[in-house]
């Protein structure tokens, strides 16, 4: 951390104006305040660039998103990403789908919410979140109550629940691989896919 | 078994992404040959501050002379190089260096060569006072300069001798091996110790996208990771400010200190100088000041801002 900040700050504050600058004292104070005048007409504009990381699968390259403001809303949107050249795994590299990435931030076919397809609907229809939890677990407790295996043939206890698996996310952080052990294998299920095998 | 001579994986040697240089080191004559071209061609394309930067162009020609023509400097001894080594310092620090016969020629040469540019008089009158000055008045200037402590009402003659400072500071820095530079602190030279007038998104060829930061005094660059502040090092509430249209300079805001410093593109326009386009982009210092953020980066030629 460089410590010249209180300084310049002291310099800025002790006001000297155009005499405190280094055009002011080389006698280009006319030019300094006859650009400072013109520069009142700019707009400034704030981007982003933000760090994350590649959805796709469990290589979990660096990504860097770029926002900036949509010029017909206003609002911030993501207009470019690209490989995060600090990222020790990728060094700025994506492969096609992760250089691709863009279109499938903007893609109209993104699921945004819950969606749900009734057994013998043709159609899914959106629920939301309260609904598709409470679902889920009813349906899990309904499968773990009528297979939970509590011991094997000779009596030893086992706890298996052997007709349900979990899928877990290829991009998840260790923590997020921890709890996802913890509340599978606390259950009994056996089969946990978290794709971290590249 | 040597267990020591089996070959040892290296991902890197797979492919285009070799781990980017730590540091490197400036040759001191191309780097002030390429700022002067550069103030030369923002002075000259209608820029609004136009005559600043013509008097920054000669002043960087004569930079890049007295480089050429000055006396070898006295390096630390390898003892010292070492210690600096051993504690990750500054081989070169500018807290404890003292001028030597080499840095009075220096100051003495841009004194000269300066006195023969055409400036204002404001100007001219403190090169006037620098040709009269003794050594120790020097040595007080020297050491204002890299304390940066520029006392308000004696900037134009503390410039000059930042300008001399540079070139002194830039020749020494050439001479060590950019591969023995360690990182010392974040947003810290780590050939000097001082803070950088700005960072740069290089496209050298294999390193494209990395950022490093210039240093105002010895012209080395350092990889810096990006969207991380140069000056508090955290990366939390970092977002950017352009002004409309020139993506080439953008300030890099931190919200954890409220400071900012400029990055420059050069994939969008390959001669984007350090300190040249720092001092060209005044306008976003202008602006960014009435938003109530401070400049982080340090120019001998935007004292005051």
């Amino acid at each position: 951390m460089n410590m010249d900040i209180s300084r310049r700050r002291f310099l800025q504050g002790a006001g000297a104006g155009v005499a405190g600058t280094a055009l002011g004292a080389f006698g280009f104070g006319g030019v300094e305040a006859a650009y400072a005048a013109t520069v009142k007409e700019f707009r400034l504009f704030r981007t982003t660039e933000a760090r994350s990381t590649c959805p796709y699968c469990a290589v979990a390259c660096g990504m860097m998103v770029f926002s900036a403001p949509s010029a017909e809303t206003g609002r911030m949107e993501v207009v470019h990403i690209e490989g995060d050249v600090d990222n020790p795994v990728n060094r700025g590299t994506l492969c096609p789908k992760g250089a691709g990435a863009l279109d499938y931030i903007r893609s109209p076919q993104r699921v945004k919410v819950p969606m749900y397809r009734k057994a013998g609907a043709d159609a899914f229809e959106e629920v939301s979140w309260d609904f598709a939890m409470e679902r889920i677990a009813q349906l899990m407790k309904e499968d773990r109550d009528a297979n939970f295996i509590e011991t094997n043939a000779d009596g030893v206890t086992v706890n298996r629940w052997p007709t349900m698996g979990f899928l877990s996310g290829s991009s998840c952080t260790n923590e997020t691989g921890w709890i996802t052990w913890k509340v599978a294998r606390g259950l009994g299920m056996l089969q946990i896919e978290n794709q971290a095998r590249i | 078994m040597a267990a020591s001579t089996a070959p040892q994986p290296d991902p890197s040697a797979i492919g285009r992404i070799p781990k980017p240089p730590f540091a490197h080191v400036p040759g001191t004559e191309a780097l002030f040959a390429t700022r002067a071209a550069r103030f030369e061609a923002l002075a000259g394309g209608g820029h609004g501050l136009a005559p600043y930067l013509g008097f920054l162009a000669g002043l960087t020609r004569v930079q890049q002379q007295v480089a050429a023509a000055a006396p070898e400097p006295a390096m630390p001894s390898s003892g010292q190089l070492e210690r600096a080594r051993t504690h990750a310092m500054p081989p070169l620090d500018r807290a404890g260096f003292s001028p030597d016969a080499t840095s009075f020629a220096i100051v003495a040469a841009v004194i000269e060569g300066a006195a023969a540019l055409p400036m204002p008089a404001e100007a001219g009158a403190a090169l006037a006072r620098l040709q009269s000055a003794e050594r120790p008045t020097l040595a007080a200037l020297i050491g204002n300069v890299l304390a940066n402590a520029i006392p308000p009402d004696e900037v134009a003659e503390h410039v000059f001798i930042a300008a001399a400072l540079q070139v002194d500071f830039a020749r020494r820095a050439a001479k060590l091996n950019a591969a023995d530079l360690q990182p010392v602190a974040d947003g810290v030279c780590p050939c000097c110790g001082g803070a950088p007038a700005s960072s740069l998104i290089v496209e050298w060829p294999r390193y494209e996208g990395n950022r490093y930061c210039a240093c105002a005094l010895c012209g080395t660059m350092w990889h810096y990771v990006r969207a991380k502040c140069t000056l508090c090092a955290q990366t939390g509430k970092i977002s950017f400010r352009e002004i409309e249209g020139g993506g080439r300079v953008k300030a890099e805001i931190c919200g954890d200190c409220n400071g900012y410093a400029k990055v420059l593109y050069t994939a969008q326009e390959a001669t984007l100088d350090p300190v040249a386009d720092d001092v060209a982009s005044l306008a976003l210092d202008l602006l960014l000041r009435d938003e109530g953020f401070h400049r982080a980066a340090v120019n001998p030629f935007l004292t005051g801002y």
